[in-house]
């Protein structure tokens, strides 16, 4: 008789996390791209100031990463829903898995994601400072860099990597209630534009601008930080109890 | 201890049974052929044994642990089917590392031998394989990862005749050298019939029959002769197939109840009694017992 290996979920997980890393590598292909695309966006300037007068003229550009920031958003919110579709889910069914084990290690490839994510969206900070002093050529009044201010810098990618983070949650949810039933394909875009839309017409407004506004101009690092994780920590564990008992499907 | 141990099974979607109140018991270490028609609930069966799917009513234990959603189980079996999902960003060498990772007792050497034998590329990629290079792809992962159970689902799908029978062989080879618990499913009995210690075939989400292949080769007889003798000899016996032959003879498939008296009385009475293959036998036995293609055709 073949004895049973017994299994232990750690051991699982950080057999799952390593596979990932892998088996997952294009949506960093992908993340490379839509941040490429959004530095050449950022190019354009955020803003533009102007004065003259009579002896002197300035221009004032500003450029920003902002754009790059937010197409990372944009990414994580995607690669979340792509790793809870049918092929990515049964890649882990091959394998050794259970329903625990595959979203957790879910959990840690998108946190890992996102470290990267907002890693590189702080530094294209820096290529977008040498591509304009290349070819705008003029005087560049430096702001947060990782040589000039480290401490910001890292408080900058830790943000940035919240926000992507959250959605992150939220695109992970989503897909998992896609998997769960393909009404939910329109069921949630409908409930969300359809709510924004009746709450704009009858006046109350103010319920979504004061939830973005719970997450976004929240300006205590700490506070902001236990929002996120709460918020995120909320979407993901209600996808782990609804996949919980879902079932594999070609 | 018994490998898998199932009462009243059922497993319903939407409004069909696909299993419906099934019972078996398979033993450790032998290698069951799983026998059924398309439809009758041999995927679902199988991956309910991987812990795919959930029953809806009824028990099943593999390893005597119930298999949805166990860590344990799908560490201590492997389900090879025609729809695997790989991974579409590692070639076939990773995806070889990655499975070893995965099963502690994956065996590395067997793994790139049946590589090199089926004559693989490391930098191939699975989705840009044929129909049968997967087929086969899929053994060599279901074979190397030596799992005390493994789960083949019409393993053999696009295979030709040669890689087919290696296959077998190679099952045979590595069952004799690691005894562990197989469950086959195919459409060709023929050819796995010699592999199989038993049989379980089902039919409309039952168990039919669950034999040891020697029994079930002896299971059934066919009796062939002039119709009306034929009809006399098989009126009060258990008839499983019956097939006219031009206008007044036919042959007619029973139960093997025969004593050695009763055969030589047959014999001279004219009748000509054969034993029925295997393969034979489950088509006869999954099928209706009356009619076939030829009455749809023969309907005036």
């Amino acid at each position: 008789m073949m004895s049973l290996t017994t299994v232990s979920l750690t051991a699982t997980l950080k057999k799952q996390y390593s596979y990932k890393l892998r088996a997952y590598n294009q949506v960093f292909w992908n993340l490379v791209f839509l941040q490429l695309l959004a530095v050449l966006f950022s190019l354009n300037g955020v803003g533009m100031m102007g004065s003259s007068s009579e002896s002197i003229e300035v221009t004032i550009h500003y450029y920003s990463a902002d754009f790059v920031v937010f197409f990372t958003m944009i990414w994580g919110l995607i690669i979340a829903i792509i790793i809870t579709t049918k092929a990515y889910r049964n890649d882990d069914f091959t394998f050794v898995t259970n329903r625990l084990s595959h979203n957790l290690s879910n959990l840690l490839f998108l946190l890992t994601a996102c470290l990267i994510g907002g890693l590189t969206a702080m530094l294209s900070a820096n290529v977008i400072k040498v591509i304009t002093y290349f070819f705008d050529g003029q005087l560049i009044v430096d702001s947060t860099s990782l040589t000039s201010a480290l401490g910001e810098f890292i408080l900058g990618t830790f943000t940035t990597s919240l926000y992507i983070f959250l959605c992150c949650a939220l695109g992970y949810i989503v897909g998992t209630l896609v998997q769960i039933h393909k009404v939910f394909v329109v069921l949630v875009p409908v409930l969300f534009f359809g709510g924004l839309f009746l709450l704009g017409v009858s006046g109350n407004e103010t319920i979504v601008t004061n939830f973005f506004g719970f997450i976004f101009k929240e300006s205590s690092i700490l506070l902001f930080m236990i929002k996120v994780m709460v918020t995120s920590g909320l979407l993901f564990a209600s996808a782990f109890l609804l996949s919980n008992r879902m079932e594999v499907k070609q | 201890m018994s490998v898998i141990e199932c009462h009243g099974l059922t497993k319903k979607y939407e409004r069909n049974r696909a299993l419906n109140n099934l019972s078996f018991k398979i033993e450790e270490n032998k290698i069951t052929g799983l026998i059924g028609r398309n439809g009758s609930g041999k995927t679902t069966l199988l991956k309910i044994i991987a812990g795919h799917l959930k029953e809806t009513t009824g028990e099943i234990k593999v390893f005597s642990e119930k298999p949805f959603n166990n860590l344990t189980i799908s560490a201590n079996l492997i389900f090879i089917h025609d729809q695997m999902n790989l991974p579409t960003a590692l070639n076939l060498q990773e995806i070889l590392a990655a499975a070893a990772k995965f099963y502690e007792n994956w065996d590395a050497k067997l793994a790139y031998r049946l590589f090199d034998y089926f004559s693989f590329n490391q930098s191939q990629y699975y989705q840009d394989l044929s129909k049968g290079m997967k087929s086969t792809f899929n053994i060599i992962l279901g074979l190397s990862a030596r799992c005390p159970l493994t789960l083949f689902d019409e393993p053999t799908t696009g295979m030709d005749a040669a890689v087919r029978h290696d296959f077998y062989r190679a099952v045979l080879k590595d069952y004799i050298a690691y005894p562990r618990s197989f469950i086959i499913s195919s459409h060709h009995l023929n050819e796995i019939e010699d592999l199989l210690e038993e049989v379980l075939l089902i039919k409309e989400g039952k168990a039919h029959l669950h034999l040891p292949v020697e029994d079930f080769k002896e299971w059934a007889i066919g009796i062939q002769g002039k119709s009306s003798i034929v009809q006399e000899w098989t009126k009060d016996r258990e008839i499983i197939h019956t097939k006219n032959i031009g206008t007044d003879q036919s042959y007619v498939v029973v139960r093997n109840q025969f004593s050695d008296q009763e055969r030589q009385r047959a014999r001279t009475a004219g009748l000509n009694l054969t034993s029925v293959t295997a393969s034979d036998l489950s088509v006869y036995l999954t099928g209706k017992t009356e009619g076939g293609i030829d009455d749809v055709f023969n309907h005036g």
